[in-house]
C-alpha cells in the first residue's frame, strides 16, 4: 500500500490522494473538501480525522492567517441516534 | 423537574465542579457516556518529582466517593447528543431523556489526533490512548509486542507503562512524512520539541530531553550525534532518525515495515526493513474535545499552544454564553491536576453566580491555584502554555471590548 | 491471544470476577464480570469487530474510550452500539457488521435527487 491509498477518513474510507487532489483541483474551504469527499461525515462526527483534513486546504489557500475567531461548525445530533432509543421501545 | 446544574463528563474536571457545587447546597448531575467514573484519569499512571506514583484510578475513586457522598447524582454510559438553549435554561438531550439545568458546564475533555501511515486501518493499530486503557483499566494487554508511532509526551508517558505491564515495545519512532504531518514527523522539529520541555523535572519526556541534552553541543547538533539505533528510555529504543512507512498484515496487524530518514524527514532508499509486530499504536499529539461547546453556538479560536481549537472563555471558566461553563481540557491540554483544578473554579463560579457573588473571595483564591499547580505540573504538554492562556485572556478582553452587551443571552 | 495483566507493579492485582458467556458471531465465548465487550473479544483473541459497510475491509478496536466508533456492533439486535464502552453481560449476542447489501453510495445516487 502506498502513501497515496492511505485512508486518512476511516469512516468513509477516504484516501490522502482524493482529499490533495480535491483540494488542488478546486482550491476550496475545508467544509467544501468535506462534502465533495464525504471525509469527516461518517459515523464518528469526523472526530478522529478533523484536524486532517482541516490541515490540507490550508495548504493550497494563498491567506494563511485565517485562524482567529470561527465559529466552528458541528451538527446535531454528536452522537448517532437509534429510533429505538428515542421512542423508548426497542426495535 | 430543573436541576441547578448539569455537568457533561465525568473526568477530574467535571467531578470536582460537581463537588463543589453540591458542598454549596446545589442540585447536580453529572452526565458521562464512559461506563466508569474518571474520565482519561482512569489510564494514568506516571512517577511524580517527589518518587511517588500518580495512579489514576485511585485519583478517579476518590473523587467519585467525595462526590457521591455530596449528593452529586451521576449518569454513566449516557452519551449527550445536543445541547440548547431555551429561554434561561439548557436542554440536554441524550439518547435517552432531555434534562432541564440553569447552569451547564461541559467538561468533556480531550481527544487523541491520529499519525496517520499507510495500512492504519488493520485491527490490531490503535491510538496509543487505546493501548493505555486496555492496559491499566481493562488490564489486556494490546498485544505480544508493538511498535509506538509519534514521539511527544503522552506517547512516552503510555510507552512506560506498556513496559510496566510486561508488554515488549520494539520502540518509539516517527510516522513517514506526509504534507499534514511536518510537525511530528520531521526529526529537526520532534528534537525542537523535546528540547523545549527539557527544563522541567522528572516527567518521562524529560528524561529524553535531558539525554538528547548531552548530545545538544549546539542545538542544530542534537540530531547530527543522535544515534541512528535510538536512545533508550526504560529499555525502548527511541528512534528519532527512522520512520515507519508502512504496516501490513492482511486481516490484522503482521508487522511494519521502518526506513532510515534524514534530518528533514525524507526516507533514506534501501534503507527499508521490516519487523514483526502484533499491535501498533499512533499517536499525533491530543486536542480539545469541544464538539458541544459548538453547537451551542460558542465563539472559538485556534490556539495552538492550547492544542487547537478552544472555546473562548474567561479565568472564572465562563463563556460568553449566560449559564454555559467550560473546564478542564476542552479549554486547552495539560494534565489531570490543571483540569480539577479548573473544574473547582467552575464550581464556584456556578456558586457565585447564583448566590449574588457571596464567593468572590473563595473564586479569586480558586483561580490562583490553578496557576500555581500548573506551574508545578510535571507533566506540561506544550511547552509554552502560559502564553496560551495570555492569549485566550486577550481574546476574552477584546471581544467584550467590541460586543457592547455583557453575556449573550 | 492477548494475555489478561493479572499483576502489576504499581496497580492491584486483577480480580477474577464471574465468567460471562456471550454470543458473538454465533460462536460461543467467556469472558469476565467488568470486561467490555472490546476487551472480552481482546483476550479471545479477536481483533475484528466489524466490516467495513462498502469496501468490506476488516476494521478493530482504535480509541478504545467511545470517541471514533470504529468498533460499532449490533448487540442484542440494537446497531450501532460501541464495543469498547459497553460492559459484557450474560447472553448478549453480538454480531458484526458486515458489508451491506445495497451500498449506501448506490443508494443515494439512486435516490438523492
Ligand atoms: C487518550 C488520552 C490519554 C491521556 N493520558 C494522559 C496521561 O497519561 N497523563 C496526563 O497527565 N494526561 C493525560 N491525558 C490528558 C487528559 O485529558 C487530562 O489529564 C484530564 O483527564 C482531562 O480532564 P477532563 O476532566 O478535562 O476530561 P476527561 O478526563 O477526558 O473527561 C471527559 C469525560 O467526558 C465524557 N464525554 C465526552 N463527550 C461526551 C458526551 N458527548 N456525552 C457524554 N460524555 C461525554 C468522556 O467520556 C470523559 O469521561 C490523556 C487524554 C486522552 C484523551
Ligand atoms: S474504539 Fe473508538 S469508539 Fe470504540
Amino acid at each position: 500500500m502506498s502513501d497515496k491509498s492511505m485512508i486518512i477518513c476511516r469512516c468513509e474510507e477516504v484516501t490522502y490522494e482524493e482529499l490533495i487532489e480535491t483540494a488542488e483541483k478546486h482550491k476550496c474551504s475545508a467544509r467544501e473538501l468535506k462534502l465533495r469527499t464525504r471525509a469527516g461525515m461518517g459515523y464518528c462526527g469526523g472526530r478522529t480525522c478533523r484536524n486532517m483534513v482541516e490541515s490540507i486546504p490550508r495548504q493550497y489557500l494563498p491567506n494563511k492567517e485565517q485562524l482567529g475567531l470561527v465559529t466552528l461548525k458541528y451538527q446535531p445530533p454528536i452522537r448517532p441516534v437509534h429510533f429505538g432509543d428515542l421512542g423508548g421501545d426497542e426495535t | 423537574m430543573t436541576n441547578d446544574v448539569i455537568i457533561i463528563g465525568a473526568g477530574p474536571a467535571g467531578l470536582s465542579a460537581a463537588i463543589t457545587c453540591a458542598k454549596h447546597g446545589m442540585n447536580v448531575v453529572v452526565i458521562d457516556e464512559y461506563y466508569k467514573p474518571g474520565g482519561r484519569l482512569l489510564g494514568q499512571l506516571y512517577e511524580e518529582p517527589d518518587g511517588s506514583w500518580w495512579n489514576g484510578i485511585k485519583e478517579s475513586d476518590k473523587l467519585y466517593n467525595q462526590a457521591i457522598n455530596s449528593g452529586v447524582q451521576l449518569k454513566l454510559s449516557v452519551p449527550v447528543i445536543n445541547i440548547e438553549r431555551q429561554g434561561t435554561e439548557w436542554n440536554v438531550f441524550t439518547n435517552m431523556e432531555t434534562l432541564q439545568a440553569n447552569n451547564l458546564l461541559v467538561a468533556t475533555g480531550a481527544a487523541e489526533s491520529p499519525a496517520p501511515v499507510p495500512g492504519w486501518t488493520l485491527p490490531g493499530v490503535m491510538s496509543v490512548g487505546a493501548a493505555q486503557v486496555m492496559t491499566n483499566v481493562q488490564r489486556v494487554k494490546p498485544g505480544e509486542k508493538g511498535i509506538i508511532i509519534g514521539v511527544n509526551v503522552l506517547s512516552a508517558a503510555i510507552a512506560q507503562e506498556l513496559k510496566l505491564a510486561n508488554i515488549s515495545v520494539e520502540s518509539m519512532t516517527l510516522p513517514k512524512i506526509n504534507s499534514m504531518n511536518h510537525d511530528y514527523a520531521i526529526p529537526k522539529n520532534v528534537v525542537n520539541s523535546l528540547l523545549h520541555v527539557s527544563h522541567l523535572s522528572p516527567s518521562p519526556i524529560i528524561k529524553i530531553g535531558s539525554n538528547l541534552m548531552k548530545y545538544k553541543l549546539i542545538n542544530k547538533l542534537a540530531l547530527k550525534f543522535y544515534p541512528n539505533k535510538g536512545i533508550k528510555m526504560w529499555d525502548i529504543p527511541i528512534q528519532l532518525k527512522k520512520a515507519v512507512t508502512q504496516i501490513y498484515g492482511t486481516d490484522k496487524v503482521e508487522g511494519v515495515t521502518i526506513a532510515n530518514v534524514d534530518d528533514y524527514g525524507q526516507i533514506i532508499p534501501k534503507s527499508e526493513k521490516s519487523i514483526e509486530v502484533d499491535f501498533v499504536c499512533i499517536s499525533g499529539g491530543l486536542y480539545p474535545l469541544a464538539e458541544l461547546a459548538a453547537i451551542a453556538g460558542c465563539p472559538f479560536y485556534m490556539i495552538e499552544e492550547l492544542g487547537g481549537y478552544v472555546p473562548l472563555h474567561n479565568e472564572r471558566m465562563e463563556t460568553p454564553l449566560s449559564g454555559l461553563f467550560v473546564a478542564g481540557n476542552i479549554t486547552g491540554i495539560e494534565g489531570a491536576k490543571v483540569a480539577a483544578a479548573q473544574g473547582t473554579v467552575a464550581g464556584l463560579s456556578i456558586v457565585n453566580n447564583t448566590l449574588n457573588s457571596a464567593f468572590e473571595f473563595e473564586l479569586e483564591e480558586a483561580i490562583k491555584q490553578v496557576r500555581i499547580i500548573r506551574e508545578e505540573n510535571p507533566i506540561q504538554f506544550h511547552p509554552h502554555i502560559q502564553n496560551g492562556r495570555k492569549k485566550m485572556q486577550k481574546y476574552w478582553n477584546e471581544y467584550f471590548a467590541n460586543n457592547q452587551e455583557s453575556f449573550i443571552i | 491471544m492477548s494475555q489478561r495483566i493479572k499483576y502489576h507493579p504499581l496497580l492491584e492485582d486483577y480480580k477474577d470476577g464471574k465468567n460471562i458467556t456471550f454470543i458473538f458471531n454465533s460462536e460461543e465465548y467467556i469472558g469476565i464480570e467488568g470486561d467490555t465487550i472490546a476487551s472480552a473479544l481482546l483476550v479471545n483473541g479477536i481483533r475484528t469487530l466489524r466490516y467495513h459497510e462498502e469496501t468490506g475491509t476488516p476494521h478493530g478496536l482504535y480509541c478504545n474510550i467511545g470517541q471514533c466508533f470504529e468498533c460499532r456492533v449490533n448487540v442484542n439486535h440494537q446497531q450501532g452500539v460501541r464495543a469498547c464502552i459497553t460492559p459484557i453481560e450474560d447472553g448478549m449476542v453480538i454480531k458484526s457488521q458486515d458489508v451491506l447489501p445495497t451500498p449506501v453510495k448506490d443508494w443515494r445516487e439512486k435516490h438523492d435527487k
